[in-house]
């Protein structure tokens, strides 16, 4: 979504993690029920994202995509640095897995999140907000001669969707009852996210679920063949995406079908 | 009634002086138009006047109120409306889409109630078809589609910068018809444009800059005859 809005953030890694954290700590220390913890992960990554995002977001485009990248950087190594606090390079155990491990209720927790981070895109696509962001995106100055306050939505967008990651990232942490610098904030989760959603197409609800249904079986099939290899397919994938399907597969099959329609 | 005020604007980039204390008036229901030669700076007026740029002195009561401190959008969200010279059609979103923009965020409308206005505004203007993508209009429709754009925002002074660049003869009586017909309503209407007899035709008051500065104002016969604005376009008489 924020990708929507012509900014591309990867600052995704950065509020997963943190997310993640915020989750798992408030477990450890606090006794906080596992699934409440990870609605504080979700606030917190809001939080983070709101208060970082009035200073970044007066930079775009590229220049945004770097600070976003070194945010998740930031986060990692504060996370390292801070031993007492959050367990430094070694990481946290959790005592036990959400559910105690329980396969079918993890799945259904992790649906149940999905169907909230679709909700929120709809709600996205369907109202206002999708004329503010795509407006923004095609040219911004038409954008606030027209009366659109870009730097109030790109805030509110950038907080929102950090906060789905710290969302998704508390339930991660819960599920693998694991936190640590290079797991929680691992460029893994930057890279896979991003190249779904550009490969299924950013324009939609629906296609970063393409993307993510036919990356994701592929990614399992070729780590089965080269370790890191799938590394380097979607390397090449989000290369091939940017020259020739800039609008991913659903966008791109959206446009022909149209012009077959229109030209009928 | 006064609507507009430029006080003493001077807007520089780097070491270009583009605006050199401005002054200027605009009453309500006036059509003014703005001539100059090219690098005048007619279009840098629009856009820190619109709020794109902040102007590095100056002045600028709009409605009785300072708005020189304000926002882009806020200004549009008052009554400040302007189109672009060079045109700038949202590509992703279609006719109908580009001009609920207006209505959306420079009124504050709902979607039902935005894309109704907007169908207003299209048919006022003569625009059908209203599904199409913007890369299937041709100049005319492209030109009113700005129109429309700006017009959704219900602006009280609209700023229309060469808008009759491209159009052809009948094109360009249909717009003046038009720009008049909004000006009926109670909108004042500013008019930058190098085609010299929509002008004279449609203005009341006209303001001559050069370099930044204004170097004449006042009935279009005068300006038009005022030697230094020869000069500005012709050259100096050798």
């Amino acid at each position: 979504m924020m990708f929507r809005s012509g900014q591309p953030g990867l600052s995704v890694a950065g509020f997963f993690g943190l997310g993640g954290y915020a989750a798992a700590l408030s477990f450890l220390y606090w006794g906080v029920n596992p699934l409440v913890s990870i609605a504080l992960g979700c606030l917190f990554s809001l939080l983070v994202a709101f208060i970082l995002g009035l200073v970044i977001l007066r930079i775009r485009g590229l220049y945004f995509s770097i600070a976003t990248m070194s945010l998740s950087e930031i986060f990692r190594v504060i996370v390292m640095n801070w031993h007492r606090f959050t367990g430094g390079p070694s990481g946290k155990a959790l005592p036990s897995a959400v559910f105690n491990g329980d396969s079918a209720k993890i799945f259904w927790l992790f649906l149940v999140l999905t169907l909230l981070t679709v909700i929120v895109s709809e709600i996205f696509e369907r109202s206002r907000i999708h004329f503010a962001l795509t407006s923004i995106r095609n040219n911004e100055i038409v954008a606030k001669s027209s009366g659109i306050d870009v730097f109030k939505y790109l805030v509110v967008v950038f907080a929102l969707t950090s906060a789905l990651q710290g969302m998704i990232g508390g339930a991660y942490a819960h599920s693998y009852a694991f936190i640590s610098p290079e797991g929680s904030f691992n460029f893994n989760f930057v890279l896979l996210p991003v190249t779904m959603a550009l490969f299924g197409g950013i324009h939609s609800t629906l296609g970063p679920i393409v993307g993510a249904v036919i990356l994701g079986v592929v990614g399992e099939y070729l780590k089965l063949q080269l370790p890191y290899g799938h590394l380097l397919v979607y390397g090449v994938i989000i290369v091939i995406v940017i020259l020739f399907l800039p609008k991913g597969i659903v966008g791109t099959a959206k446009e022909r079908l149209k012009h077959k329609w229109a030209t009928i | 009634m006064q609507i507009l005020e430029i006080e003493n604007l001077s807007k520089c980039f780097g070491g270009l002086t583009a605006l050199n204390q401005v002054n200027a008036r605009f009453e309500e229901r006036e059509i003014v138009g703005i001539i100059g030669p090219n690098g005048a700076g007619k279009t840098t007026f629009i856009n820190v006047v619109s709020g794109v740029y902040p102007p590095n002195s100056g002045r600028i009561i709009f409605d009785g109120r300072d708005i020189t401190k304000l926002p882009a959008h806020t200004r549009c969200r008052l009554g400040i409306g302007r189109t672009f010279q060079v045109i700038h059609p949202l590509q992703d979103l279609n006719l109908l889409q580009n001009i609920m923009v207006g209505s959306l965020f420079g009124q504050g409308n709902g979607l039902r109630e935005a894309r109704v206005k907007a169908q207003e505004i299209c048919e006022f203007l003569g625009l059908d078809q209203l599904e199409r993508d913007t890369s299937q209009l041709d100049i005319l429709e492209i030109k009113k589609m700005e129109m429309a754009r700006a017009l959704a925002t219900h602006p009280k002074i609209l700023f229309l910068d060469e808008i009759m660049a491209g159009l052809s003869a009948d094109e360009t009586k249909e717009v003046i018809e038009t720009i008049r017909t909004i000006r009926d309503q109670g909108i004042t209407i500013c008019v930058v444009e190098h085609v010299m007899s929509v002008i004279e035709e449609l203005t009341e008051r006209v303001i001559a800059l050069d370099g930044g500065r204004i170097i004449a104002q006042g009935q279009y016969k005068e300006v038009a005859n005022n030697p230094r604005v020869i000069s500005a376009y012709l050259g100096e008489e050798e």
